[in-house]
Formats: C-alpha cells, structure tokens, sequence
C-alpha cells in the first residue's frame, strides 16, 4: 500500500510523479513530497523511506526549512 | 585490435566507446531482472572494487523500465581510461598518467558542425507533456540521497550577458536533482562557471538557458570536467586531448552541444527561485548537506533511438569518480609545477580529487621538496583541495603506494612536516571543522641532503626501469594465459 507521508519529513501529501509499470502491471510509483522535496519510489527498502525505519540523521524538519541555507546569494 | 590509438581516435560516441570495451571485454550487459533500488547501486559497487579492472555495466532489464538502458562505470576502470587513451589493457596508471602530460599543446582542436536534422541526438524529441522519469531509468544512487539523481551530466550554456560568444560557453558536470517530471535542481558554488552565470542571469534578469548533454563522447567527461585555467571552448580542449574530431550540433534552444550525445534535455533557470537540493553521496564519501539550490524548467528532450541513460556510481571511494577525474586532475599539476620546478618528477592526486596529493621530485638541496609543496598550493588546484601533501624522491614511484610507504617509513621523521593553519579549503572535506577553512599537512618524505649531518643510507638498488617493467608484464600474462 503506497503511503503519501514522507519518509524524511513526515508531512503528509506526496504526489505521484511516476509510475514504473512491467507487462502492463504497476510495479513501483515514484512520489515527491511538496513540503522537503524528498523523492523516492515506494519499492525500497524500508530504511530508506520508512520514517520509523530511516536514520534519524537524515530527517528534515518540516517546521524550521528556513535553517537550509540558500546557495548563490548576491 | 592492433591499432588501438586510431581505434580509440575514431570513438565520437558513447555507442562507439562501449563497442571497444566489449570488444576488449571490459564491458558486459546485465540482463538479469534488477531492482532499482538497491539492485543498480550494488551492482555498481561491486564492480567499482576492482579499479584496475571493472568493465562497464549497461543494464536492459532493470524494473520498470522495460526497454530503457543505463550504463554505469564506463570510465570506472584504469584498463577503461587506457583504452579510450589508445592504450592496451593493463597500461600502468604511471604510464597513462605521462600519457595525459605529453598531449599538451600536442594537437590541433577538431570541431565540425553537423546540421540538426542530421545529428543522431535529434532523432526523437518530446516537447510537450515531458516526463523525465518516462526518459530517464533512474534509481537512487546513495541510500539517503534526497531524490534521483543525475551525476554524469555535462552541462552546456552560453554567457547570459554575452549569449552570442562562441569563446563564451561552458561546459561543466554538475550534479542534478530530480524535481518533479519536469524541473530538476542543479548544484555549484560561486566560483564554478555555471555559479557566475546563475548569479549574473539574476541580478540583471536576463535568461539562462541550458543543455545538459547525457551519455556524450567518453572523452568530454575526462577533459572537461577539470578546470585547468584553459580559455578556449571545453569541447576545443577535449578534441585536442583527445587527438580526434568533436562532432557538434545546436540545441533546439540555441547552444552547441555534442551531435552524438544519447540525451540532451534543455532548460531554462527560475530566476531567483531555490528549491530544497540533497543530500547527495558526494566524492569524498560522506553526504552533502540540504540547502536551496536554484532550479531549472524543462523545455525540451532531444535524444537518439534507443537510448542509453549514462550515471555513476559516486560516495565512499573507490569509486568511477576517481578513475574520471583522477589523472586529469593530476596532470594540470604537474604541468604548472614543472613550469617552476623541473625537477618534479610526477604528480599523483587521484585521492578524493587531490585532498591527497603525492608528488616526486629530485631533490637541489636539503628541504627543496618542502618549497615545491608550497608550490603546489598556490597551483589553480592546489588552493582548495591539495590539503596533504606527501613529498618523496625522483626514485619512488608516487603512483606506487607500496614505494611511498617506504619512503614515509625510512626517509620522513616526525618533525620534518609543516602544518599551514586556517588555509581555504574545499567546503566539502568532511573534516573541516569550519567548511571552507582547513589546515594544510606537508610530509617530507624525502631523503636527506648537505647540509643536513644524517645523509642517506647505503641502500639496496634493486633491478628497476623498463626492461623490469616489461618482464612484470610478461610474468602477469604467461599467469593469465595459464589461467584461460
Ligand atoms: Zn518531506
């Protein structure tokens, strides 16, 4: 079942980008989420896109994203 | 197979480039059924363990992607960069390291121009309703990478405020995030090419349109992807390494780019927009951060019948990242120091782009090496990424790791090193406790000279110089003709 909660911020919403088909059957989507911009497709493996899976480490927090910095300021 | 510098010269695509390596066995077809991910990744890293030896993989059954190819390691193996140099399999990494040095200013630039309803990578083009992910069998590269990336891509644009300068253009490889079907990040840093003209398209609020070749002639990655201080055309610099004609067409936005390329995607820059970029498993083997990078609007695929999607496999080392860039990055070195110092012997920076950097040379007099490594600082390379330096004599082999701990090990006392406090660095060492400021480590490895009282041991001379070198050839093909 294809979850629209993203793995790495947790925010709710993802859209589908793609669909990976093989004989016609859907075999793999490709979601984005609108929030982190985190893409990933929902066939790997749970440490990846599983926020109870992933590493903490490599989390976002979707309510401070104005700690990234912003590259090529003038 | 008997001619293989007029083989490698004739290459003008990525096609022709994996027909000699399979012709040569160094490049094999994965047909097995394979999961994106992890499927691609491990395949990939498993072959990237043999740097000498690991073929190209082109995979044609990857899940999902019924009838697409990807190719990964073309330039991933040392027998792959020989061949491309004209060059047998199991050339040296010395030899091909002299290989490079010797083509400067050797050869003329070749550029000819085919007509776009001529060029191969024009066959087919989708400009409405564009899917990268309907073009393009990606897969994550590293497990937390933050989407699909494109890591082979060279990346072509014009000046934005001089579009109409041939001598203007650039190209560079810059790493691409996938931003939704049809948008995509890039990642660079002020003083890169493409940094400028982002910066100078959006302070006057010109445009910046772009053509991000993928799957190209396998000489433009190795040539173009160094900054040498060269001034000409990329594409000039490439065919005159290369010895052999660059085929160019136009974009169907405006820019010159390869005619034999497999993709080409054009694009033009969201001025002033950024968009949450990474992280990406980058080449010194740790993840970049997460920052807001500028993004880029597909306007147009072009690409040939077929084709076949180009990546590499980039993060802890060894990897296809080091193999590419590699010598490259060592010879412009080399070059720039020997315009001071004669008496560099050779240069070898192919760890995690030249954080690492061992260099010989014949010492004038006691601690000369040490000014040759501060040399090497102030070379265009050298200011930002030489960060170790290790010093040895004209009679030890630096591409010989084997010879060089001998050299640490006999010739280099504890004191005899200088430590260059809060230098620039590269942002991206992992180790900088502030990105973008390190200190340097120079080790003199070298032997010692008058009027240092210690001098140097009577040593063991054992039997060196081409005539060895060529029985530990023969030696190694009589082992694998008893073998097959
Ligand atoms: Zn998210």
């Amino acid at each position: 079942m294809t979850t629209t909660v993203c793995g790495r911020c947790k925010s709710s919403g993802a859209v589908t980008d793609h669909q990976g088909r093989q004989d016609g059957a859907v075999v793999w989507t490709i979601l984005r989420c609108p929030t982190c911009n985190f893409s990933w497709r929902d066939s790997e493996p749970a440490r990846a896109i599983d926020p109870a899976a992933r590493s903490a480490d490599f989390a976002v927090d979707a309510g401070d994203l104005q700690r990234y910095p912003k590259i090529l300021q003038q | 197979m008997n001619d293989l510098p007029n083989r490698a010269r004739s290459i003008s695509s990525l096609r022709d480039f994996l027909e000699l390596l399979e012709d040569s066995g160094q490049a094999i077809t994965w047909s097995d059924p394979v999961m994106p991910e992890p499927g691609v990744r491990n395949i990939a890293v498993a072959a990237s363990r043999d740097a000498n030896g690991a073929p190209a993989i082109v995979f044609d059954n990857i899940t999902g992607y019924p009838g697409k190819r990807l190719a990964v390691g073309v330039h991933g193996s040392w027998d792959n960069i020989a061949l491309l140099l004209g060059r047998p399999k199991g050339t040296t990494i010395r030899e091909l390291f002299f290989e490079i040095a010797g083509r400067w200013g050797d050869q003329e630039a070749q550029i000819s121009v085919v007509p776009e309803a001529q060029a191969p990578v024009h066959e087919c083009r989708i400009e409405q309703d564009i899917n990268l992910y309907d073009v393009l069998p990606v897969y994550r590269i590293n497990e937390y990478d933050g989407g699909f990336y494109i890591g082979k891509a060279s990346v072509a644009s014009r000046d934005p405020l001089d579009p109409d300068n041939f001598g203007k253009q650039n190209v560079g490889i810059y790493r691409l995030q996938i931003q939704g079907p049809d948008s995509f990040t890039l990642m660079t840093i002020p003083s890169h090419d493409m940094g400028r003209q982002i910066m100078a398209a959006e302070r006057e609020g010109v445009p910046l349109k772009i053509a991000v070749m993928l799957g190209n002639h396998p000489g433009l990655a190795v040539f173009a992807a160094t900054p040498i201080g060269y001034e000409e055309s990329e594409y000039s610099y490439a065919s005159a390494m290369m010895g052999a004609p660059m085929r160019l067409t136009k974009s169907g936005n405006g820019i010159d780019i390869l005619a034999d390329s497999e993709i080409v995607i054009e694009a033009e820059l969201q001025l002033g927009e950024r968009e949450l970029e990474g992280p990406f498993g980058e080449f010194p083997g740790s993840y970049s951060g997460v920052r807001k990078a500028p993004i880029f609007k597909v306007t147009a695929v072009s690409h040939r019948r077929d084709p076949i999607f180009e990546n590499i496999y980039i993060g802890r080392g060894w990897t296809e990242h080091d193999t590419l860039i590699g010598l490259h990055t060592s010879a412009p070195i080399y070059a720039q120091l020997r315009e001071s110092f004669p008496e560099v012997t050779a240069v070898n920076a192919l760890y995690q782009h030249g954080l690492t950097g061992i260099i010989s040379v014949k010492n004038r007099m006691a601690g000369f090496a040490k000014t040759v490594a501060l040399r090497a600082l102030s070379t265009p390379h050298g200011v930002m990424y030489l960060k170790n330096l290790i010093m040895v004599d004209a009679d030890v082999d630096p591409f010989d790791l084997n010879q060089v701990m001998w050299a640490l090990s006999t010739r280099t006392r504890a004191d005899d090193i200088i430590v260059l406090p809060n230098m620039p660095a590269v942002p991206i060492d992992p180790s900088a406790v502030i990105p973008g400021k390190g200190h340097r480590l120079i080790i003199d490895a070298t032997s010692y000279l008058p009027p240092d009282p210690v001098g140097e041991a009577h040593l063991v001379t054992p039997p060196t110089g081409d005539e060895i070198d060529a029985l530990s050839k023969r030696i190694r093909e009589m082992q694998l003709g008893a073998l097959s």
